[in-house]
């Protein structure tokens, strides 16, 4: 009897660990099964009207702060139609002195357009950090680039492009880490952003319930301040943000062509790349409890953001039933039905690889680099244990909530995506040695 | 252990061939050639075409299905294996050896497990069988319809040929209306094919093909000689697609997981590898079944020629139908120098050409083959004649084929009416005109009236000697469990247990037609049937039927 009740409950766990998986392996394609156009950036842009706000949240970014700033200043945009605002707290003296200095240096060359903001109140985070910014933001649309973001210089003509073909107030362009050859577990979290942002985002905007990325994201000013700013308590107050505009009916654009993305760097390290995902973790736990996605006007959205901000408890549990299956593949002895139909989530973890494989060809090649069959051979021995990384983050986070841990864990920075673009490496020397 | 399957696994390798509309600027498989996304999508004229087709494969399949031919024991075989699925929860009610792969017999289990009374629903087993024969055909010439229609440019000439000889060939129907596993094959080959050539490519085309051909394999393993001109088919018509990469890998990587399940299964059942990891053909390995070795034997056998005086080409096939077998050939042929030529411009005629010789290259290769493995041939060359047809119409002036068309449907009626031919009408034993055999003979009562006579006289409790086609009508309602067929009950020990390891004495009844002792006779080179034909040469015979060449009887075995 009880032998029965262990085999029927790895029967129907299965069952639904595939079809969640062959849901996800649809989502992370879906933007292939649509016609070309929807993804990419137009091809003629429209004289620049738009004014736009940067506001680059900085805390500690002494080493990646200044090449940031000087790229946006080279945009191929009109500098009077953009506003730069480096947020930080004023504890951080070590960032401020470095935009001061950025500053003095592009005032020499005619550029006013930049300064600094700071604030001294609670709590030290990116969207208290925003909420700020937001109040001495004076363009039309305000938009967030990270520190150690490499924006485009067409950036602004895009979003100024698509702002006004389509009418719409809320664009989330593409990001994108580039250094998919730093370390064993990159080449994943890079191909994990590529088919996020190039593919699963625009599923989401089209259901119209879609977690915001944390940069590279334009918002009508004006909206933004109406539905009150950022969520200070939130540690993903970026996906919180996209869920509220949702529930408000906004109708949010995804932009990702591979010419315009913000490119970005992986973590340098384990101990940050866990630190980081638990934090994303744990935001979407406080999202999902927040309860916000329970305004959104139909069941489908609901289902969807239930489904997504809920996934990171999946993944924890996902952790713990790979551990267990790696020992019952021991210790236990099922009927052969049994062990077919366990074999499932298998053939779609196999699945997953092959689509990652092409992945880091279509990334590869849209960027002009070149995957090796070691990168490919590190995808593949890196695999499950990226995965058990990404359940150990989440299980983290279930604790880091449980307990009521909300600090934000910060991301360090080094620069390695820049390694990738020798003009933007050269351009960061450059400024470093002026 | 060998098999005691009348039947073994070929491995046949088909060809697809695709014509171009005009010769002078042939459309590329891609671009020019018409969009086949479903019945709706097709003009005025296709439709009536299709649906004629559809309607006429309806009768051609479904009048007199439960009345001829006998069925047969390969058929019982499948549903027997199907009724274990089913009934017992495993693949087969004996010993299964892996001589196939279980995708076929899976499918009929489904089929007759969601019929209101399973097995009993139309009243002989096997008859539930043959109707989802008679579905898959008319979804087959719906592909076929489809894939020639678009290999052709879109004209209805190689799609009205082809569907034409697919249903009204005899060679065609005799094995058609039967449940064996090269129907499903066909079904499951041209449904891959057609996901190809349908309509713009989606994400998942290349899954849903693969899946489908994958499916296919495991229906009936000859299936993997199509797989290359169908991965060819695959690239050529994902030449321009943004998404080929995917449709490429999800086409490998869908085709294979069948596969890998069925390699999967004989793993965990510890059945992979040969005990004592012994491949002898001459000493079986001893301990038990496994899938490895029962490939490396198949692929070993070598049992004759095709072209034989007594092989099924010059006794069973072109007896049947010598049209399109010799027209087919030729069609395949012409299309394989023209595909050749033009395979730049268009695959279209290639991939048909290199279909049907595959298959073609498979039967005649001198392996073992079993009378239904035309079957895969049928609609290649029937896709060839077509895709030809279409080719040479083009060819004409304007004022010659105004009058081609008309002298086209006199040769389809003619072919249709003509005696000779058995389309239709066929001349009877005193040269008066009848309707051909499909049409006509009754030969199934027969298996009936020895189904009945045994529940009539025979107790539950006796053992019998029979075939594999009566074994489901003699285990579901009203059991015999004692009833075996005498291919198992000389190859497997199980089996052979019920008869005191092999003893005549054990046998009370053995239930019979002629084929049946045909082929115990060409089973027994080795003597292992010695003791059921003991057993039968001191028999009564206590009770016989027979029509035209097909004699079936019971006997009652003394001790």
């Amino acid at each position: 009897m009880t032998r029965d009740i262990v085999y029927g409950a790895l029967v129907v766990f299965s069952i639904l660990v595939t079809i969640q998986s062959a849901h996800t392996l649809y989502l992370t394609l879906y933007i292939w099964a649509r016609p070309q156009s929807e993804d990419i950036a137009p091809e003629q842009f429209r004289p620049p009207r738009i004014s736009f706000t940067v506001m680059v949240p900085a805390r500690h970014e002494e080493a990646v702060i200044q090449a940031t700033i000087g790229r946006v200043c080279n945009a191929n945009y009109p500098q009077r139609l953009i506003q730069v605002l480096v947020v930080c707290s004023a504890d951080d003296k070590g960032t401020i002195a470095k935009v001061k200095e950025k500053i003095s240096m592009l005032r020499k060359t005619g550029l006013e357009n930049v300064s600094v903001v700071t604030f001294e109140d609670g709590p030290v985070n990116k969207p208290h950090g925003l909420n700020v910014g937001l109040l001495h933001a004076v363009n039309d649309v305000v938009t967030i680039f990270d520190a150690e973001d490499d924006v485009h210089l067409d950036i602004f003509n895009v979003v100024n492009t698509v702002m006004q073909n389509e009418q719409v107030r809320v664009v989330q362009a593409g990001v994108q880490l580039m250094n998919f050859d730093s370390t064993w577990y990159s080449a994943l979290n890079v191909l994990e952003y590529f088919f996020w942002f190039k593919s699963r985002l625009h599923y989401h905007a089209r259901t119209g319930a879609i977690p915001l990325g944390g940069n590279t994201v334009f918002f009508d000013r004006e909206l933004i301040t109406r539905i009150g700013g950022w969520d200070e308590h939130n540690l993903t107050e970026d996906a919180d943000i996209g869920l509220r505009l949702s529930a408000a009916g906004e109708r949010i654009r995804v932009v990702y062509d591979d010419r315009y993305v913000t490119k970005e760097e992986t973590p340098p390290t384990v101990n940050a790349f866990i630190r980081q995902r638990t934090r994303w973790s744990q935001g979407f736990m406080q999202t999902l409890k927040k309860g916000t996605w329970k305004n959104l006007p139909t069941r489908k959205q609901r289902w969807l953001a239930f489904y997504t901000l809920a996934f990171p408890r999946g993944q924890a549990v996902l952790g713990i039933y790979v551990v267990i299956s790696l020992l019952t593949m021991f210790s236990l002895k099922t009927p052969e039905q049994v062990a077919l139909i366990t074999f499932l989530p298998v053939l779609m973890i196999l699945a997953f690889f092959l689509i990652y494989v092409i992945g880091l060809q279509e990334f590869t090649r849209a960027h002009g680099l070149q995957a090796s069959p070691g990168s490919v051979l590190r995808l593949a021995l890196g695999w499950l244990p990226y995965q058990l990384m990404l359940s150990y983050a989440a299980l983290r986070a279930v604790a880091r909530e449980s307990r009521g841990a909300t600090d934000w864990e910060k991301t360090q920075h080094v620069g390695a995506h820049r390694e990738h673009d020798p003009g933007a490496l050269l351009e960061a020397s450059d400024e470093t040695a002026a | 252990m060998r098999p005691p399957r009348s039947e073994t696994r070929p491995m046949s390798a088909p060809q697809v061939a695709v014509v171009r509309p005009h010769p002078a600027a042939p459309p590329t498989l891609a671009s020019a050639s018409p969009q086949v996304t479903g019945f709706r999508s097709l003009d005025r004229a296709a439709q009536i075409a299709l649906v004629l087709a559809l309607v006429t494969g309806l009768i051609t399949h479904a009048y007199h299905l439960f009345q001829y031919p006998l069925y047969s024991t390969d058929e019982g075989i499948y549903v027997e294996r199907a009724w274990a699925v089913i009934r017992e929860d495993r693949l087969s009610p004996q010993t299964y050896v892996y001589d196939h792969a279980p995708g076929g017999w899976l499918l009929i289990a489904l089929w007759e497990f969601l019929l209101p009374g399973n097995f009993e629903s139309f009243g002989n087993p096997v008859a539930g069988g043959r109707i989802l024969a008679l579905l898959l055909h008319l979804a087959s010439v719906f592909f076929l319809f489809q894939i020639a229609r678009k290999f052709s440019g879109g004209g209805l000439i190689a799609p009205v040929v082809a569907t034409f000889l697919f249903n009204f060939s005899p060679l065609a129907i005799y094995y058609q209306r039967m449940i064996l596993l090269d129907n499903i094959m066909v079904f499951w080959v041209l449904l891959s094919i057609y996901l190809l050539i349908r309509g713009r490519h989606g994400l998942f085309t290349g899954l849903w093909s693969g899946l489908a051909f994958g499916v296919g394999v495991i229906t009936k393993e000859n299936a993997i000689f199509f797989a290359p001109t169908i991965f060819y088919l695959l690239i050529r018509t994902t030449r321009q697609d943004s998404n080929r990469r995917f449709a490429l890998t999800f086409w490998l990587f869908a085709s294979a997981v069948p596969v890998v399940g069925y390699i999967l299964l004989a793993t965990l059942k510890g059945e992979l590898l040969p005990a004592q990891l012994s491949l002898s053909l001459t000493r079986p390995p001893q301990g038990h079944v496994s899938l490895l070795y029962e490939l490396w034997f198949q692929v070993h056998r070598n049992e004759g020629s095709l072209f034989a005086p007594g092989g099924f080409l010059h006794v069973l096939w072109l007896p049947k139908d010598p049209y399109i077998l010799g027209i087919g050939t030729v069609a395949m042929v012409a299309c394989l120098v023209i595909g050749w030529r033009e395979r730049k411009q268009n695959p279209a005629l290639l991939v048909a050409g290199t279909l049907a010789f595959e298959i073609a290259f498979y039967l005649g290769r001198g392996s073992v083959i079993l009378d239904f493995y035309v079957l895969p041939l049928i609609p290649t060359y029937a896709l060839c004649i077509g895709l030809v047809a279409d080719r040479a119409a083009r060819r004409l002036p304007a004022s010659t084929a105004r009058v081609a068309v008309p002298i086209a449907c006199a040769l389809a009626a003619a072919l249709l009416i003509a005696p000779s031919g058995g389309y239709v009408l066929k001349h009877g034993q005193q040269h008066q005109l009848q309707l051909a055999d499909q049409y006509y003979l009754p030969l199934t009562y027969l298996q009936l009236d020895q189904i009945a006579w045994i529940r009539q006289h025979i107790p539950r409790t006796d053992k019998i000697i029979t075939d594999d086609d009566i074994w489901v009508a003699l285990h579901d309602k009203q059991p015999y469990p004692y009833a075996q067929s005498h291919w198992n009950a000389v190859s497997d020990p199980r089996v052979r247990s019920i008869f005191g390891g092999g003893n005549s004495q054990d046998i009370n009844y053995i239930a019979l037609s002629n084929g049946m002792k045909h082929a115990m006779i060409l089973n027994n080179s080795n003597g292992q049937e010695n003791w059921i034909l003991t057993a039968l040469n001191s028999a009564t015979e206590v009770w016989h039927a027979s029509r035209g060449s097909v004699t079936l009887a019971i006997y009652q075995v003394h001790p």
